[in-house]
């Protein structure tokens, strides 16, 4: 027993340093796969289809934020609306009330869905994983019914317009509001998400978070803190969920209380679990698949959402790991195969 | 006989003609096509459906007549749930798919949050069955335009008549959005002018299920008459409990939207008796209202049009002939044929006033009783439309 306690941290940190040193290959790769984002606009040339794509990003950087937190805490969020609203009604009600600068008000708009999190996380993340999942429920539909009544400061219903300087962070703000350019920006800001996201689960605190997840008894008497971690990765994810709210400001330049409701955290837990958490990038998928399933569907039919359901529900059946999983399966099998050709 | 079968024949070949000839001139032009984001589902579904058939009554009528300035017209209609955020998506959707002529939204608030992209979109909205003054008013746009009578109209209304009632104290009962509080204001206003006092006001939201409280509160404040603007769902599910609490027997009741063509129909004698504004309704005689209320039996046999549906026939009837007189379907030049033109609409010639893009009609009075053995609101006073629609909205700067 007393051996098992060093041969665990050992492992941790193994696992990690061999994740470390594949850094410069992620990065390589997000800036390709941001470069690549650079053309999309010349080549889809339809104002609608590049819309519709701006969207989709948007809410995939969301259902990121919701996998993140499934894959390193294994804790279901049903309120991470809460963060994208918040975010999206704080650029809103700095436009109105002219508090600070919209650059900072950006920034504001992320770190205080973030701090937020964090202590809150401090004590919501010890509870039980369904209490947990309630409790965001509660808290997320409490800031919508707040937004909803609070015709005076918000416009309750309504909504209320994002009033923006002409120009943030020096670049004319009618590039936020058009698709071909605001696709651009909603794609690298995904990419760097992800890259940023698989470096920290690749890290030793993501790694620390994996273990936790498994066994928080074990990881606490192996000598780990457990608490501060699980509330970062809740904090980790609470930004990006904001900046998520962030980029739907600036892009819609309006915001109802529809960006704080259950529908639209169930929306995204959704893409989460058909595109499967295990990846980073899987959420992304999920959402991609979700927004086209959607406009597709939707043309033909306003039963839309039973074809996504029908999905759901063959995915968590037969695809545990969702999709991502699938195409890891497949691409592992590929390999095994060559592999065995060769030999 | 013979005669008769060979003018038949004669007639056939003339209509299958003039069909292949506007045909082929529909090839030449290009096609009007009109977008409709409305509530297909949702608690206002029932309206969303009275506008859609009412819209593609209009389209088939223009298309069986050779199109619009020989154009064919073509719709497409697409699921808001009377969300405004949904609203604004599903607009620029249509609006970028080249429908960028739209029509006939449910909810005010969907409309004002369309309204300030209708420039970015490239398109053209025109209102008609959505009544925030804003829309004409404070967030009046240069592509917005509004054919039905909004809440101040019905302000102007409801005072001559509150001023004849005997009710000391008055309940408001509104939705929780555009629309309804600024009926709500309205009201409130109409009250104070004639010495009444408002001392209870709900605005429960939109979509509720349980107005219960609200009931409960309206009878705790001794209201001897009560005003309420809530419409579809909202005004079913709301009348159905008023009448379990007996609300109805112990106040009068005033509303808008709220006992329509297409509420009574669903709710029968729980609203009978109820006094309310009435925007448009078929049994109006005017010729031209007798017609299309016969040709709509032809093509919906057994109905006629609704109130919502009279209101959204007009707004198709001031885009046809704004479309004729631009000789494009090109927004800004239907904007411009719109703004300060006049239009024969199924009330008679109408004013889109310059200023604030409203149309200048009259509004009506009347009670929900059995007419012809069917119950309905029928119309009791009409009030002309110089004082129904009062001078431009002085908060619009256009």
């Amino acid at each position: 027993m007393s051996s098992a306690v060093p041969r665990d941290k050992a492992k941790v940190a193994a696992a990690s340093i061999a994740a470390e040193r594949r850094t410069p290959t992620v990065v390589l790769a997000a800036g390709l796969l941001a470069a690549a984002g650079f053309a999309v606009p010349w080549v889809v040339g339809s104002q609608l289809a590049l819309t519709l794509m701006t969207q989709a990003v948007i809410h995939a950087i969301l259902a990121t934020s919701i996998g993140f937190m499934i894959r390193q805490n294994g804790l279901t969020s049903f309120g991470h609306a809460a963060f994208f609203g918040m975010a999206a009604y704080l650029m809103a009600l700095n436009g109105k009330l002219d508090a600070m600068p919209a650059e900072l008000a950006v920034l504001a708009a992320i770190a205080v869905p973030a701090a937020f999190a964090f202590f809150a996380g401090l004590i919501i993340v010890r509870l039980p994983a369904l209490s947990f999942s309630m409790l965001t429920l509660a808290v997320a539909q409490s800031l919508y019914e707040l937004m909803l009544r609070w015709r005076g400061l918000a416009g309750g219903d309504d909504g209320m317009a994002v009033r923006l300087p002409s120009r943030l962070f020096g670049i004319d703000i009618e590039l936020f509001q058009a698709p071909s350019s605001m696709f651009v920006v909603s794609w690298c800001a995904l990419v760097a998400v992800i890259a940023i996201l698989t470096l920290v689960a690749r890290s030793h605190f993501g790694v620390l978070t994996v273990a936790i997840r498994e066994n928080e008894e074990r990881a606490r008497y192996v000598g780990y803190h457990t608490l501060v971690p699980r509330a970062l990765v809740f904090a980790l994810s609470a930004a990006v969920g904001g900046l998520a709210g962030v980029l739907f400001a600036l892009y819609n330049a309006f915001v109802t209380p529809g960006a704080l409701h259950w529908s639209l955290s169930g929306e995204a837990l959704i893409m989460a679990v058909i595109g499967g958490p295990q990846a980073i990038w899987g959420p992304a998928l999920g959402a991609v698949i979700f927004f086209v399933v959607k406009n597709a569907m939707g043309d033909l039919t306003e039963h839309w959402p039973a074809i996504i359901g029908a999905m759901l529900i063959v995915v968590t059946v037969l695809l545990p790991q969702g999709i991502s999983g699938l195409l890891n399966r497949l691409n592992r099998l590929n390999r095994r195969s060559r592999e065995a050709g060769k030999a | 006989m013979i005669d008769s079968k060979r003018a038949t024949f004669l007639g056939l070949s003339a209509v299958a003609v003039s069909a292949v000839l506007a045909t082929s001139a529909w090839a030449a032009k290009e096609p009007l096509k009109i977008g409709v984001p409305t509530s297909l589902t949702g608690p206002y579904s029932q309206l969303g459906d009275e506008v859609k058939r009412a819209v593609e009554f209009a389209v088939n009528e223009a298309n069986a007549a050779g199109g619009v300035d020989g154009r064919k017209v073509e719709v497409r209609f697409l699921d808001t749930e009377a969300k405004p955020d949904l609203a604004r998506q599903q607009a620029e959707k249509l609006a970028l798919e080249g429908y960028n002529i739209m029509t006939a939204t449910i909810a005010s608030s969907e409309v004002l949050a369309i309204g300030p992209m209708l420039g970015r979109w490239n398109a053209l909205y025109v209102a008609t069955v959505t009544k925030a003054n804003d829309i004409t008013g404070k967030q009046c746009q240069p592509r917005l335009f509004r054919v039905n009578r909004p809440d101040y109209s019905d302000a102007a209304v409801i005072q001559p008549w509150l001023a004849t009632r005997s009710e000391a104290k008055w309940a408001i009962v509104a939705a929780d959005y555009a629309w309804g509080r600024g009926s709500g204001e309205g009201f409130r206003n109409a009250a104070a002018a004639t010495g009444k006092t408002v001392v209870s006001e709900n605005y429960p939201p939109l979509g509720s299920n349980d107005y219960a409280a609200f009931i409960q509160k309206v009878l705790d404040s001794g209201a001897q008459g009560m005003w309420v603007a809530l419409a579809g769902r909202d005004a079913i599910t709301f009348a159905r409990q008023a009448k379990q609490f007996g609300l109805f027997d112990k106040v009068t009741t005033a509303g808008i939207s709220f006992t329509t063509d297409g509420t009574v129909k669903v709710l029968g004698d729980v609203v009978k008796g109820i006094n309310t504004i009435i925007n448009y309704s078929a049994t109006l005689d005017t010729p031209a209202n007798r017609k299309f209320v016969s040709d709509w039996a032809k093509a919906y046999p057994g109905d006629s049009p609704t109130n919502f549906g009279g209101e959204t026939y007009i707004g198709m009837q001031v885009i046809f002939q704004a479309v004729k007189k631009a000789g494009s379907v090109k927004p800004a030049d239907v904007a411009k044929a719109m703004a300060g033109g006049t239009f024969e609409t199924i009330l008679g010639t109408q004013l889109m006033r310059k200023e604030d893009h409203q149309l200048v009609g009259p509004n009506y009075f009347g009670i929900v009783e059995a007419v012809n053995g069917t119950l309905r609101p029928a119309i009791k006073m009409t009030v002309p439309a110089q004082t129904a629609t009062p001078g431009p909205d002085a908060n619009c700067k256009l």
